[in-house]
């Protein structure tokens, strides 16, 4: 007889997932062809290194949003930052503010 | 040839000239405000002819059709051309010239000082010019009426010329009259400047360049015609030759499109009637005229190279010839343009036929076929054929290839036009420019070249390329022609200058990098002294996959193989990398490897294909836009480098390196933040110019819409700045409001906005983009609106402002900024400007811009739609004049769509460094910027080395000579106070001082009367001469008159429509062919017979009914209806377009009648106005504006029907043709239904007749039918005037029923207007709009003999047998009315010959004598009598008699008539013979009479001469008598006198007396024959008097009745006295008076007796 297993957590993503996924999407935001994927490192800095205006994060939000749903709140995450802090924001910052979100909303 | 010929490459002998360099150069010229404009447009093709800019001449001179047939002075058939308008502005106040005398000042002058100093600053700037005493100035400028000449002309002599006319046509003007006329016309020139006249001397051109700029040397102009320029420049080598000068400022100017220009190149049939120029094309037909001013530097070379001077190309030679008497003044010669051409070769000290001696031939190239024949013919024999043997076959690919070996001929005019005058140096500047820069230039529209082009060894290119070395070595080398009418010709031979390289003007490339071209050896002290710009890579291809290919190389090829960095011709697929490298190569490889565009990520450029440019531009895209930042939460300018650079002022209130801190502070600052915002837009706009960047529009966010007004010219950036330095920004503050941004649309804000509670306050304040919005409203709420949003993970910011701009909590803080606002003085953008509030460019209006800069306080800003629509107006590429987040925005709103956005301002680099980025980006998607000005060091002359200098408003000239229109504001109190005397006044009755007058004043009324006689005198002299001068048809004499009517002129106190009704479009009376002129020269003609044969229904269009069978047509009068003209006017214009029909009809004016009863050949005449209108005029009659279209407009809803308005009419339609109501015959007679009448409306049914123009004619009957129902008075209409009639649709078919639904809009005394709409089975086939009809005089008492005058007499019987009538008919028209409806022809004829004066007492009297005998002959028993039945004729002694015409026949009657003033009495009796009256004896007894005497005073001379002593004493014993009776009765006579009795008495006994005695005397038959006291009265009683008179056979006792008259109410009050003789059947005797009053029998009875006794 089998019996059915309890439903296993879904493993939180890694950092390193996170990274791969949001290189992605970086990538479709920036016209993939232009951006080398090894150009996308945790220290790249969104606006200084990548170059993306207001509305790119407007988009990148809606992206980490549809992806990952209403755990990721990248709009929360940037209002709690200081202008500077936003200006020299860096993908790795926002990949472990995803990857923490994620575990978070997994032990919930 | 004598000269010796140096071998090609050699400089000149030394006998020679010295070779000159050009230093300096500076246009303005069609599509070029300035040099690096024209070398873009020179480099792109770009064609800048355009159609005749509004104001430049009067749209009414183009007539398409007059390119055919004789040439007509005054008909353009070509309205294209070159035009600077947009551009002609200048710095009057950089020159020291008041701005106030600019409109004063021939334009050219300014234009050519302005031009002069750009030159000057291109060669360097002032300080590097030599000694100013050894400096000349020689530009070549023709004597044309230049707007200047045009306005001055127009003030002296036009208006002079206006009032004169007037005055002459309108006698009754007055002198203060005319004076203001003639000062509402001047007024529109603007103020008299009595200092600037001396502006107007033509050599001024020169002079005011060098009295401003302080040069010192010969100054002066040279007219030599289209070679002007080259003239000019050969005179300037002279000077520099002969040493008298070490610099001259020389070239050309010419500003001048006057009407007059472009007539004498119409009449010459020059003008290219395919409206395109196209030199050297085989179908090549003529010229198209240009404007401009080019101004070149020259120095001698030597003097140039030793200054280290910038040298554009070097002078080799000059030549000019002319053509002597060999050619006819306006064909061109080859002999003398062989001449100039070879003498400047042989200056040159060079063969031109030499093989690789030029490459380039700048030809005068006009397009006329004479011109370009000649042209080529000079050079295939100055040049020699094409030579084999170099390149390809030349055979084979003449013309086409590139590198056949063939030179390239061009032509700039096929870009500009000919810019006359100045032609020749818009040619040495090309030629020069191609030189310097290494391309070959295209010449437009030259797909098919000229067959005797093959003959030459030239071609023409259709694009720009490289000008590869010549296989022999030397330089490059061009000629420039320019060739004069009147056979003046010059030639110039340019060379590249010595030792340049391929771009001199350019630094060297920078050490390292691989330059593309060996390193300049050219002095260039400066480069080395300045920090190197960072290297941009520029590659092109023809296609992505050859790009690719050059791409393949390895780096350090690639970066050899760039292009220039300054831009210039290259294929259409372009790269650009700034600081390529390895990384960016890299990129750029996997770029172009994917064929798919790239915008500048990492600062890479890609476009596979041109987004900007000709070539788009020709499908309607590729425009470019500047977009102005508005305030945004981060302000970090770097702007002071590039305000350096350029010499410009660096923006006050910026800096390039505060702290965030400070930033966040000042940009919290609203006033200091906004005035930085616009100050860096303004100083990045002037850079991007610099760099030959300009925007096809520009449009700005929230604040930077005040930017864009000015950069687009629409406001003066002073008093924008002024505005903003001295504004209190504290004022701005809107307490308690901020500002946040979220990032999702505006539309979902909205929704959030309309749905969450506590946001009722918040509004939305900016439609940015599809991905952000911003809101506006009180904080807490404002902050719990973004904390909302956060919590949905949208992104929010609160943004650091505090105001309320874009909202309506914004209006109570408004008043400072509406105040200022209001004082900024509006422009004419020079660039559309579009509004982010309406999302499209700003209105024209002034009332509409200001109201819309304040709207745009208010409400949000809708970026994102303006982006959209300007997108759908075909731009593509979007600059952000500024920096911040705009570009983004733009992105975000055309995500998906090709566009190009740069921000021209960066944080993140210094301020050339990112316009280095602009150029690149521009170029490489089509657009050629000139990145040559970003070099490091400031170009020579790109800036002055000064201090920054103020920067000086701009002032738009005037270049327009076009007719004058009064000022609107004040034509409407000119008008009315001229409209007494309406323009037809020599023929019309008019409402002149004297008929308001003559109410009170008899004296006047006469004086009136006989002048309106005078006049109509006159008008018909006038008249019959025309007709006679112009033959116009076989009818012999003078038509019989036709009255003119004067146009209606609604009394300002009425409620007469607006003045917006007058249809203003009416042509000029001037316009209108004369009557006598010549069908010929009219612009499209028919001529209409008119004639009842040729028009049989016009016989039931007659106004006057006669007997049946009446065979003198003129006596009923046949007229062509107006509504007649108005179909033929239909017809005539549709007959010139087959296929559309009318749509429309304007301004209709019905000025006289149409006679139709003798034939009569009216002249119609159409002229194209353009825009499918055409001016139409039915011989002097009738005009109108008669549009024309494909199709009908869709009809408008019909008018609702207001039953509570609205009763039965008492009357049937079938009863107003029975009963004459109107008197219109069958063909005219369409009313078939009288709906409905109400006080100010109608409607009844027409059932379509068939006779031209019969539908529309009833109309007006039922709008006289609706006068007659509801008026008494002046009730006879016709009508004068339409201002629109608009079709719907075909004229009904005959038979159909319309149903016709009339507004009465206005009645006045003199006319009735009314609209109509007609509708057809429910739907709306026709308005007519503002249906004019003219109120003629009628009177209840006439009315009948309107409708019936063969049953009706205008007098009435009277007691005692006679006939009295009083004029009703004041008015001219209405008299002649009445005259045709009693006169016949012959006795019109008769009416004609008596004096004016007497005119309207002889036609009452006739009237009153016909109806004496008509009355009689009813008495008689007789049926219906005409009036034109009974003739009146005098006999020779002057006794009236009556007798019958075309077959009545009348008894033997004695006739007598008498009027005074306004009246007339008539009695008839059988003849003596004819009464049987027994004991009658012979006939030569006394007839009847009857006299009217006015009770006058008279002076007792008077009575003295008219009275004998007897009739004295009998007069006053009647008086005594009267007196007697007066006392003795309290009831007094009402005959009597109400005032002193004594007095009146006595008046009133003499008229008695006299009247009597007149009586009598014309019942002799003699008349009083000055003879008064021969007609004695011998007795008298206030109803009876005896007049005794002697005789061949004793004397004789006349017995006589008398009564007295007053007038009517309304004629002016007078008494007067009627006598007259008594029947002789009648059975009172003398003894019954002597009987019956005694005394008076006493004193009369002795005083005959003793008269008798003698």
């Amino acid at each position: 007889m089998t019996t059915t297993q309890p439903t296993v957590e879904p493993h939180a993503p890694s950092e390193q997932e996170v990274l791969t996924e949001i290189t992605g999407m970086l990538a479709a935001l920036l016209d993939d062809c232009g951006l080398d994927e090894a150009e996308v490192t945790m220290e790249s800095r969104f606006i200084q290194d990548l170059e993306l205006e207001s509305i790119d994060l407007v988009t990148l939000a809606g992206q980490l949003q549809a992806r990952w749903g209403e755990g990721v709140n990248f709009a929360e995450f940037v209002a709690g930052l200081e202008l500077d802090e936003i200006i020299d924001l860096t993908v790795g910052r926002l990949v472990v503010h995803v990857a923490d979100s994620l575990r978070t909303a997994g032990r919930s | 040839m004598t000269a010796p010929v140096a071998a090609v490459g050699q400089h000149p002998s030394g006998t020679g000239p010295p070779p000159v360099a050009v230093v300096g150069m500076a246009v303005l010229l069609p599509g070029a405000p300035d040099l690096a404009a024209y070398w873009r447009n020179l480099v792109g093709g770009v064609d800048a002819i355009t159609e005749v800019p509004e104001g430049r001449w009067d749209a009414d001179y183009y007539d398409p059709g007059a390119a055919s047939g004789p040439a007509a002075p005054d008909r353009l058939y070509c309205r294209r051309g070159g035009f600077v308008d947009d551009y002609a502005q200048v710095q009057p106040t950089r020159f020291g010239i008041m701005p106030s005398s600019v409109p004063g000042t021939e334009p050219d002058q300014l234009i050519a000082l302005q031009v002069a100093a750009a030159a000057i600053a291109d060669a360097g700037g002032p300080d590097r010019l030599p000694d100013r005493d050894r400096i000349g100035v020689v530009l070549g400028r023709g004597g044309y009426l230049t707007p200047g000449l045009v306005r001055l002309d127009q003030r002296v002599r036009s208006a002079h010329q206006l009032v004169r006319t007037l005055g002459e046509l309108l006698p009754e003007l007055t002198s203060d009259q005319l004076h203001r006329v003639r000062h509402a016309f001047t007024d529109r020139l603007g103020p008299d400047r009595p200092e600037s006249a001396i502006g107007l001397v033509p050599n001024l051109a020169a002079s005011r360049l060098a009295n401003r700029l302080d040069l010192r040397g010969p100054a002066y102009t040279v007219d030599a015609a289209c070679a002007s320029s080259l003239v000019a420049v050969d005179q300037a080598v002279g000077e520099l030759a002969s040493g008298r000068c070490d610099a001259v400022i020389t070239g050309g100017v010419h500003h001048c499109h006057d009407v007059t220009l472009w007539s004498v190149f119409a009449q010459l049939r020059a003008l290219s009637p395919s409206q395109r120029i196209r030199p050297f094309h085989r179908d090549a037909d003529g010229i198209l005229i240009g404007e401009g001013t080019g101004v070149v530097v020259l120095k001698r070379l030597a003097d140039a190279q030793r200054d280290g001077d910038r040298v554009y190309a070097v002078i080799r030679g000059t030549g000019v010839a002319g053509d002597g008497r060999t050619a006819a003044l306006a064909n061109p010669d080859p002999g003398g343009q062989i001449r100039a051409v070879r003498a400047a070769w042989r200056a040159a000290g060079l063969d031109p036929a030499a093989p690789g001696a030029l490459g380039l031939l700048e030809a005068h190239g006009t397009a006329t076929p004479a011109g370009d024949a000649a042209e080529l013919a000079t050079l295939a024999e100055v040049f020699g054929p094409a030579r084999a043997g170099v390149g390809v076959d030349v055979g084979a690919g003449a013309g086409t290839g590139a590198g056949d070996g063939r030179a390239v001929l061009g032509s700039v005019k096929s870009m500009i036009g000919h810019t006359m005058p100045a032609a020749g140096v818009a040619g040495l500047v090309k030629a020069a420019l191609a030189v310097h820069h290494g391309v070959l230039l295209p010449t437009l529209h030259c797909d098919d070249p000229h067959p005797a082009l093959a003959a030459t060894r030239f071609r023409t290119v259709p694009e720009a390329r490289p000008w590869e070395p010549d296989p022999s070595g030397s330089p490059r080398r061009a000629g420039v022609n320019a060739f004069g009418f009147g056979g003046i010709n010059a030639h110039v031979v340019l060379e590249q200058a010595p030792d340049s390289g391929r771009s001199p003007a350019f630094p060297a490339p920078r050490p390292g990098a691989t330059a593309t071209r060996p390193p300049s050896t050219a002095p260039a002290p400066r480069v080395a002294a300045v920090t190197e710009p960072e290297r941009v890579l520029r590659l092109a291809a023809d296609r992505p996959d050859r790009l690719a290919a050059l791409l393949a190389a390895d780096d350090s090829a690639l970066l050899a193989a760039g292009l220039p960095e300054h831009g210039g011709p290259a294929p259409r697929c372009r790269l650009a990398v700034v600081d390529p490298t390895p990384k960016r190569l890299a990129l750029a490889r996997r770029t172009v490897a994917k064929g798919q565009a790239w915008r500048g990520r990492n600062d890479v450029w890609f476009a596979p294909e041109p987004l900007l440019g000709a070539e788009p531009r020709r499908s309607g895209t590729g425009r470019i836009a500047f977009l102005f930042p508005g305030l945004e939460g981060e302000f970090d300018p770097r702007t002071d480098d590039v305000a350096d650079h350029f010499g410009l002022p660096r923006p006050a209130s910026t800096s390039d390196t505060g702290s965030s801190a400070a930033q966040v502070a000042q940009v919290a600052d609203i006033g200091r933040h906004g005035a930085g915002v616009v100050a860096v837009g303004r100083l990045l706009d002037g850079a991007l110019r610099r760099m030959g960047v300009t925007p096809d529009a520009v449009a700005g966010h929230s604040v930077g819409e005040w930017t864009a007004m000015i950069a687009g010219g629409l406001y003066s950036g002073t008093s924008v700045d002024s505005f903003l330095t001295s504004f209190d920004p504290d004022a701005l503050h809107v307490p308690g409001l901020t500002f946040a941004a979220l990032g999702l649309s505006a539309q979902r804000v909205e929704e959030a906005l309309a749905t969450l509670d506590g946001m009722s306050e918040v509004v939305l304040s900016h439609d940015n983009a599809p991905q952000q919005s911003i809101v506006c409203g009180p904080e807490p709420a404002v902050v719990e609106l973004v904390r909302w949003f956060r919590t949905q993970g949208v992104l929010g910011q609160v943004l650091p402002f505090r105001s309320g701009f874009h909202t309506p909590m914004l209006a109570p803080y408004l008043a400072p900024i509406r105040q200022a606002a209001d004082s900024f003085e509006l422009h004419r953008p020079t660039v559309p400007v579009w509004s982010g509030t309406t999302a499209a460019p700003f209105p024209e209006g002034e009332a509409e811009v200001r109201a819309l800069f304040l709207r745009h306080l208010l409400e949000p800003v809708r970026f994102r739609p303006l982006i959209e629509a300007l997108y759908a107006a075909g731009f593509r590429a979007f600059v952000q004049v500024g920096t911040g987040q705009l570009a983004s925005l733009v992105s975000d709103t055309l995500h998906g769509r090709d566009h190009l956005t740069i921000a021209a301002n960066s944080p993140h680099r210094d301020g050339l460094a990112q316009l280095r980025r602009v150029a690149a980006a521009l170029w490489t998607h089509g657009a050629e910027p000139d990145a040559g000005v970003l070099a490091a060091a400031p170009e020579p002359g790109a800036v002055p080395a000064a201090a920054p200098e103020r920067v000086h408003p701009s002032v738009r000239l005037d270049l327009g000579g076009a007719l004058v229109s009064l000022d609107s504001r004040t034509l409407p109190a000119l008008r009315a106070e001229l409209r007494p005397a309406p323009a037809r006044a020599a023929a019309t009755g008019r409402a002149s001082a004297l008929t308001s007058l003559a109410e009170s004043f008899p004296l006047a009324a006469e004086l009136d009367a006989l002048l309106r006689d005078t006049e109509q005198v006159a008008a018909e002299l006038v008249h019959a001469e025309l007709i006679h001068a112009g033959r116009r048809n076989g009818a012999g004499p003078a038509l019989p008159p036709a009255p003119a009517w004067p146009p209606v002129a609604a009394s300002a106190t009425t409620a007469a429509p607006p003045p917006t009704r007058a249809p203003a479009a009416t042509p000029p009376a001037t316009s209108a062919p004369a009557p006598a002129a010549a069908p010929s020269s009219a612009p499209h003609g028919d001529t209409l017979r008119v004639s009842v044969e040729a028009m049989p229904y016009l016989l039931d269009h007659c106004f006057i009914r006669q007997r049946a069978g009446w065979p003198d047509l003129t006596d009923r009068w046949p007229v062509v209806p107006a509504t007649t003209i108005v179909q033929h006017l239909m017809d005539a214009a549709e007959r010139t377009a087959p296929g559309r029909v009318t749509t429309a009809v304007h301004g209709l004016r019905f000025g006289r009648w149409v006679p139709a009863a003798e034939p009569l050949d009216v002249q119609i005449t159409l002229r194209d106005a353009g825009d499918g209108q055409l001016v139409a005029a039915f011989g002097d009659f009738a005009s109108g504006t008669v549009e024309l279209a494909g199709r009908h407009p869709t009809p408008p809803a019909p008018w609702p029907v207001d039953p509570a308005a609205e009763r039965a009419p008492e009357h049937t339609a079938s009863t107003l043709y029975q009963e004459r109501w109107m008197f219109h015959g069958p063909a005219f007679q369409g009313l078939t239904e009288l709906t409905a009448l109400g006080e100010s409306q109608v409607r009844g049914v027409i059932t379509a007749p068939s006779a031209p123009g019969a539908l529309l004619d009833n109309v007006g009957q039922l709008l006289g039918y609706w006068i007659m129902a509801t008026r008494t008075e002046r009730t006879v209409v016709f009508p004068v005037g339409l201002s629109e009639l608009r079709l719907y649709g075909p004229a009904p078919r005959p038979g159909t029923e319309v149903h016709c639904h009339i507004r009465i809009t206005a009645l006045t005394g003199d006319a009735l207007e009314a609209d109509v709409q007609l509708t057809c089975g429910g739907t709306v086939w026709a308005e007519a709009i503002g249906w004019r009809d003219r109120r003629f005089d009628s009177h209840p008492e006439t009315r009948p003999t309107e409708r019936c005058v063969e049953r009706n007499t205008l007098s009435a019987p009277q007691p005692g047998g006679w006939s009295l009538v009083h004029e009703r008919w004041p008015d001219l028209a209405t008299r002649d009315l009445v005259l045709r409806n009693h006169l016949g022809s012959a006795e019109r004829a008769r009416y004609e010959q008596q004096p004016p004066r007497g005119r309207r007492a002889w036609l009452l009297g006739r009237i009153a004598a016909k109806d004496a005998v008509r009355q009689w002959l009813w008495a008689q028993g007789e049926g219906p009598v005409f009036p034109a039945e009974i003739e009146v004729l005098n006999d020779p002694g002057g006794r009236p008699r009556v007798r019958g015409v075309h077959g009545r026949t009348l008894p033997d009657l004695d006739i007598s008539l008498a009027h005074r003033s306004e009246i007339a009495v008539a009695i008839v009796r059988p003849s003596d013979a004819a009464s049987g009256v027994p004991g009658g004896g012979p006939s030569v007894g006394p007839g009847v009479g009857i006299d009217i005497e006015e009770v006058v005073e008279r002076e007792p001379e008077t009575i003295a001469v008219a009275l004998g002593p007897a009739e004295r004493a009998l007069l006053a014993a009647c008086r005594a008598a009267s007196d007697r009776a007066a006392s003795t009765s309290e009831a007094p006579d009402r005959d009597r006198p109400s005032t002193d009795p004594a007095e009146e008495s006595e008046a009133l006994w003499f008229a008695r007396f006299w009247a009597a005695k007149e009586a009598v005397a014309k019942a002799q038959g003699t008349g009083l024959q000055g003879r008064p006291r021969a007609f004695e009265v011998v007795a008298a009683d206030p109803t009876r008097l005896l007049v005794a008179v002697a005789g061949p056979d004793g004397t004789r006792t006349i017995r006589l009745h008398c009564t007295q008259l007053s007038s009517p109410p309304d004629l002016p009050p007078r008494r007067y006295v009627v006598a007259w003789t008594a029947d002789g059947t009648e059975g009172t005797a003398l003894t019954d008076i002597s009987t019956a009053d005694i005394t008076t029998a006493d004193i009369s009875t002795s005083n005959s007796e003793r008269t008798v006794a003698k």
